[in-house]
């Protein structure tokens, strides 16, 4: 089922959650709704759902007026942050709960829901788990077993608010795998919210970033990544240099740095900043670039972090760079080596009004 | 025998500890046990084919029937309207919802006796009703529903209080969850809310019935204390020791304070159920860790 929201907005006494917002989300997508808290990200969905009314504006599903449908009406799975199980419930009667509050003559057969349960318990990984609690499970099984439950109605639509919020860092990953594989295999739409940018970028086909109840952009991942349409998104989507932007004899620098081929500041329009991503921070010797102190150096893994204290820029606001940690190998860089830098790639904004 | 056990897991003394536990049930056997165990003594003091008597005597029976009945009214009266204030409070958002919560803890903050003369000034025969029930035979005041109308009015807060804080606290997800995988609003109520609930419900029932059976002041204004008909056991009682008549106002005395015990008994069986199923549900847990292990 596709999604289309109209002018959605709403307020929540003095606060607009949402403003004026418009998306669309085609059959079979899965598309993340990233931003900060507060954004009014949770509050879209919730209005996708049902479970708020939009102040103005409309829903539409599949092309038809769907804003004031009640939630039951809607065919939408919906799975919460904290996995909101029946506590009192198995696992079993969890699962089983869409199918048996049915009215009567759409109920299915006990025999026929058992076997519906259980073949969605496998879908899930969880086939042992029937006849456990919900407090018997740790937190990745508790979410997986939401998620059964959601699809036990076969929804048209599943929306996930914040779903691998409260779980660790490698159960997260390994969910997150398995949700996208389990869209591909089953074909519902879905929209996910998070504040979590790789999360988004990992598993969405489509990331709508929010901002104070807008959406600021929308795009493919790698698109939203590398052609950040303002600061915030650009900030928002990962790690970030920013520096100011000089001006002088119609030319725009960053320190000795001449980067006027991409910034229009012909006009010699002041209060720019450059947004420099740290893996776009060329190193090399003193004398090729911007001179540079190397400060700190953090091995993460496949990557290595240099902090860099540059020319002219205040000590306490050092630079970060990203290298390979195959280059660093190579190189050997370490605190008080002295480097010049050049910028593969930047970006420039005003500073005012797009601030974040 | 208490000191003995007390002192084995400590392994050493803890003067701190047991000066304080020797405190607090020196206090409970002053002020709860031994007045207590005062009741059934006086109640006996004459011996049991006395107390038989005052305990079987036809006037102090209406009292206890009165008594019963007017908890069997009061009760899911308030058991209803408890649950759907906590309900509205804890799920929703609306103007004056803060006045409501309020409203509610008027009747704790309300001296009994004035409860009991509002319902005078409403329905008395000078009230502002009265004119109207007297034109239609309906008797308020000095009657059963007037003590009903007391008893609930004093025993509302006690299930709406109880359950506001438990519902606040586990929030609208399961409801809302409920409600996307098609459930009506009866089905989620019975299904998910009323269980989650269920033992605030359930100590929130008991110390209302407690109160409703218990109630003095509110229901001694509104009753008129005629005997055999609208007197409940609390005023039976001080009707016999205004009378000098002891042994029978100590002996129904002793039928409330049993009927006290029984509830409180439930409350205990209750808690003591609870953790018997959180247990279980360890038990279990540990199972499935041995198991995985």
């Amino acid at each position: 089922m596709s999604i289309a929201l109209r002018g959605i907005s709403k307020q929540f006494g003095e606060f607009a959650a949402v403003k004026n917002i418009d998306l669309d989300v085609p059959t079979g997508a899965l598309i993340a709704l990233l931003g900060p808290s507060g954004c009014g990200k949770t509050t879209l969905l919730r209005i996708i759902a049902g479970l708020e009314t939009p102040d103005e504006g409309q829903v539409l599903f599949d092309g038809r007026d769907a804003t004031l449908w009640p939630i039951r009406d809607r065919k939408v799975g919906f799975v919460f942050q904290h996995y909101a199980l029946f506590r009192h419930m198995s696992v079993f009667e969890n699962v089983a709960f869409g199918l048996k509050v049915k009215p009567r003559r759409e109920r299915p057969a006990a025999a026929e829901i058992r076997n519906k349960v259980n073949s969605l318990l496998e879908l899930v990984q969880l086939e042992w788990s029937g006849d456990r609690y919900p407090a018997q499970l740790s937190g990745g099984q508790r979410q997986r077993v939401a998620l059964a439950r959601a699809l036990a109605v076969a929804p048209d639509v599943l929306l996930l608010d914040e779903p691998f919020g409260a779980l660790d860092s490698q159960v997260r990953h390994e969910l997150r795998r398995w949700l996208r594989r389990l869209h591909d295999e089953l074909h519902f739409t879905s929209i996910f919210v998070t504040h979590d940018q790789q999360e988004a970028i990992e598993v969405a086909d489509t990331i709508a970033v929010l901002n104070r109840g807008r959406i600021e952009q929308s795009g493919v991942p790698s698109e939203v990544y590398d052609l950040p349409t303002s600061a915030f998104v650009h900030r928002f989507l990962g790690q970030v240099n920013e520096l100011p932007v000089q001006v002088r004899g119609g030319r725009a620098y960053v320190g000795p740095i001449d980067i006027s081929s991409t910034a229009a500041v012909a006009g010699g329009a002041t209060g720019h900043i450059a947004l420099i991503r740290p893996h776009e921070i060329e190193i090399g010797p003193e004398a090729a670039g911007w001179p540079a102190i190397v400060t700190a150096v953090r091995v993460i893994g496949p990557i290595v972090r240099l902090e860099l204290c540059a020319e002219g820029q205040p000590v306490n606001e050092p630079l970060e760079a990203e290298i390979s940690r195959e280059r660093f190998e190579g190189e050997r860089f370490g605190a008080g080596q002295r480097v010049g830098l050049r910028f593969r790639r930047w970006q420039v904004y005003p500073t005012g009004g797009a601030a974040a | 025998m208490a000191a003995a056990e007390l002192r084995r897991p400590a392994g050493r003394a803890e003067p701190g500890r047991l000066l304080l536990i020797a405190v607090a049930l020196t206090f409970l056997v002053l002020f709860l046990v031994l007045p207590l165990l005062a009741v059934f003594v006086q109640a006996l003091t004459k011996g049991i084919s006395a107390y038989w008597a005052a305990v079987s005597n036809p006037i102090a029976w209406a009292a206890v029937k009165l008594t019963l009945t007017v908890a069997a009214i009061a009760v899911p009266f308030n058991l209803v309207f408890g649950v759907a204030a906590a309900w509205a409070i804890a799920k929703f958002e609306f103007r004056g919802k803060s006045t409501l919560i309020t409203l509610i803890d008027l009747p704790f903050a309300v001296s009994p006796v004035i409860a009991g003369l509002i319902f005078i000034l409403l329905f008395g025969a000078h009230g502002w009703f009265g004119g109207f029930l007297r034109v239609h035979h309906i008797r308020v005041v000095f009657a059963v529903p007037g003590i009903v109308l007391a008893t609930i009015f004093v025993t509302f807060p006690f299930i709406a209080r109880e359950l506001i804080p438990v519902m606040q606290a586990q929030g609208k997800d399961d409801e809302e969850t409920a409600l996307s995988l098609g459930a009506t609003g009866w089905q989620t109520f019975w299904r998910v809310t009323l269980p989650n609930i269920r033992w605030g419900l359930m100590y929130g029932v008991l110390l209302c019935n407690a109160r409703a059976m218990g109630e003095f002041g509110a229901v001694s204004v509104v009753s008129g204390h005629i005997r055999g008909m609208t007197n409940t056991m609390p005023l039976q009682v001080e009707i016999l020791y205004n009378e000098y008549n002891y042994a029978a106002a100590f002996a129904v005395a002793s039928l409330l304070a049993l009927l006290a015990l029984l509830t409180l008994a439930g409350k205990s069986f209750l808690e003591w159920r609870q953790p018997e199923l959180r247990h279980a549900a360890r038990q279990a847990r540990d199972r499935t860790r041995r198991e995985n292990t």
